[in-house]
């Protein structure tokens, strides 16, 4: 199997924006790896042949363990601009600059591989729709829902190796 | 032709959190543009009920981009609340953290954000004008870029153990001492963030003199500035009191950020949910003041850090050693503070008391409030609690960096939408400008969640009767 590293990102105190977390412990739960109690306690790269990380945002030294990787499916969440409830595709190539924020796209970590670590492993992105972006942990009920299907979709998407 | 309104909006996870309107008139020029700030913050309410506590772990959560600044500042209004004041070692310790935070929030600003603007040019194609551009453009520059980011985040790791919301400082001081062999692995590092600085100042200095028609023309304004000093006016990041100078550089107050609401009133335009800060005695706009690296440059006198030091006196000479008043040179007062902040680690790491293991007081004197104060990398972040004598907070109010630069962001805004934009045809090149004059502050403005994909910028040109007549849009 590829080397694959499935990196989820968001913030897990602002309801549907960390979906992802939810969608890694599931994962984790099917790989019977130990889920961490709290999100603040993570996933992080542990050599595995399927390595689980999670993190806030991306950062631009992250191209850097990007490069150890065969695939990385980045895992997020995206809000009703976005006309999906939920898609897998792969990275865009054509990453822009966000205007004010210092997170980093999937696109631009990957540029960093590339450019700067001469990997190019091959990416996908898989993002949920959130619907409530409140201070709480708990997914709305309609994210909830999208949150069981995107498992079922990255759990494909692993096996399809 | 008729009256328009540009609206340039980027679409960000949570819809709408701020936006630029520029008001055209009949004559095609612009009237008037605003930044607005969508998003309301119900952080504190939140917050509310909470113990004193749990602070410093939920504080960090409002925002990505400093996450340190708020669980620092929350653990010394604990501080102050629970009359609980942290021994020495545990203060040196806080403050490196800090200096972590700062190197890399300020690193990943300048070469990240800011340097697809300056390094390939306002005007350059949008599809490179970018950090992949950048990347493509300077290899090596990129390297050393992400290094120096890496480093800031490796000190903050090594005090904080995890990575996401680090435990570290909580009332009364730390939790954790610092190892020996975790100061060597920082100290190895210093000398290549020096260096890389070092690249990213002579970038900024040549820059500067190819653009100064620009630079002389970009929002450039006069305000009061804020921040913080050491007890003979040097610059202070971590702990000090806040010193107010007026657009002249005659100081109006010294005083103990304890004291914040005797000096600072908010004002409220019915156009954004973020308030405007002022000084009180100068009353509003008049007492409008700016923070943040061009800020603190400007109410500092010298920098206790040899290197910084002598780039503070450059600084100084831009302006005749009157306060600079040029917004792109907020990116020339990032560096300097950059380069302080990894002289600062230096100085720190070689105090005696920095491996000591006296890192927490645990005494208890119940002050009934408590205000904690910080620079943050993007300006003065200010905590106060109000708190039941068991700890439980009955009210929360915070200033964040940004608040204090709305006005300032705003009139930037509308500085550079009247000098660049000066006809009815408005291109790309000159809409980045107006979005440059609010990433010049840094601002926090996305709250702790993110975009997903593309940040498209959005222009309509909307006529009298909310007919739009163009829209111009790039996937920035």
């Amino acid at each position: 199997m590829p080397h694959t590293l499935i990196i989820g990102y968001g913030n897990a105190d602002r309801q549907d924006d960390g979906a992802a977390w939810h969608v890694l412990t599931r994962i984790a739960s099917r790989l019977g790896r130990t889920v961490p109690p709290a999100p603040e306690e993570g996933f992080f790269p542990e050599g595995e042949e399927i390595d689980l990380w999670y993190e806030l945002q991306l950062a631009p030294e992250m191209g850097e363990d990007f490069a150890a990787y065969d695939r990385i499916c980045f895992v997020d969440a995206h809000t009703g601009d976005i006309p999906h409830e939920i898609f897998l595709r792969p990275v865009d190539d054509s990453p822009p600059a966000s205007a004010f924020t210092h997170h980093l796209t999937p696109a631009a970590c990957l540029a960093l591989t590339r450019s700067v670590y001469g990997k190019n492993p091959e990416a996908v992105l898989l993002s949920i729709r959130g619907y409530s972006f409140g201070f709480a942990r708990e997914l709305s009920d309609e994210t909830a829902t999208l949150v069981d299907q995107a498992v079922d979709i990255l759990w494909d998407w692993l096996k399809g190796s | 032709m008729p009256a328009q309104k540009l609206t340039i909006e980027p679409v960000t996870r949570i819809e709408g959190h701020a936006k630029v309107t520029i008001h055209m008139n009949d004559a095609g020029k612009v009237e008037r543009a605003y930044m607005h700030v969508n998003e309301f913050r119900g952080f504190e309410k939140f917050c509310e009920g909470r113990m004193y506590f749990e602070m410093p772990y939920i504080t960090p959560r409002i925002c990505g981009i400093c996450p340190v600044s708020h669980h620092l500042a929350a653990a010394k209004a604990g501080d102050a609340l629970m009359g609980c004041p942290p021994p020495r070692p545990a203060s040196l310790l806080r403050e490196l953290m800090h200096m972590g935070q700062v190197i890399q929030s300020h690193g990943m600003h300048f070469f990240e954000l800011a340097g697809p603007d300056l390094l390939l040019g306002f005007d350059a194609d949008p599809a490179t004008r970018n950090v992949v551009g950048l990347i493509q453009a300077n290899p090596d520059l990129a390297t050393k870029a992400v290094a120096l980011r890496k480093y800031g985040q490796e000190i903050i790791k090594i005090l904080g153990g995890r990575r996401i919301h680090p435990l570290f400082a909580i009332p009364g001081g730390v939790n954790k001492a610092l190892k020996p062999e975790e100061r060597d692995v920082i100290l190895a590092g210093l000398d290549e963030a020096i260096a890389t600085t070092q690249v990213g100042i002579s970038i900024m200095r040549d820059w500067a003199e190819k653009n100064m028609e620009d630079i002389n023309k970009f929002a450039v304004f006069p305000t009061g500035y804020f921040g913080m000093v050491t007890p003979d006016n040097g610059l202070e990041l971590y702990d000090g009191q806040i010193r107010l100078i007026d657009q002249t550089g005659e100081q109006l107050e010294k005083f103990d950020g304890a004291n914040y609401l005797d000096h600072i009133a908010e004002h409220v335009e019915n156009w954004s949910y973020l308030k405007f800060p002022y000084y009180k005695k100068l009353g509003w706009p008049q007492g409008v003041y700016r923070v943040g690296p061009l800020g603190r440059l400007n109410v500092a006198e010298k920098i206790d850090t040899p290197l910084a030091n002598e780039e503070l006196k450059n600084f100084k000479a831009l302006n005749n050693g009157n306060p600079v008043e040029n917004t792109l040179y907020y990116h020339y007062a990032r560096l300097i503070e950059t380069l302080f902040a990894i002289e600062r680690v230096r100085v720190l790491l070689d105090d005696p008391d920095i491996l000591s293991t006296d890192i927490l007081n645990t005494q208890r004197s119940f002050q009934g409030q408590g205000v904690g104060v910080i620079e943050a990398p993007r300006g003065t972040l200010i905590h106060h609690y109000w708190a039941e004598p068991n700890g439980q907070l009955t009210r929360v109010n915070l200033i964040v960096s940004t608040g204090h630069n709305n006005w300032a962001m705003s009139n930037a805004v509308d500085s550079v939408a009247k000098t660049y934009i000066t006809g009815p045809e408005v291109h790309e090149g000159l809409l980045n400008r107006v979005e440059a004059a609010i990433r010049a502050y840094d601002p926090c403005l996305s709250c702790s969640t993110h975009a997903v994909g593309q940040m498209p910028m959005v222009v309509d040109v909307v006529d009298p009767q909310g007919n739009t007549i163009q829209t111009l849009r790039r996937n920035a």
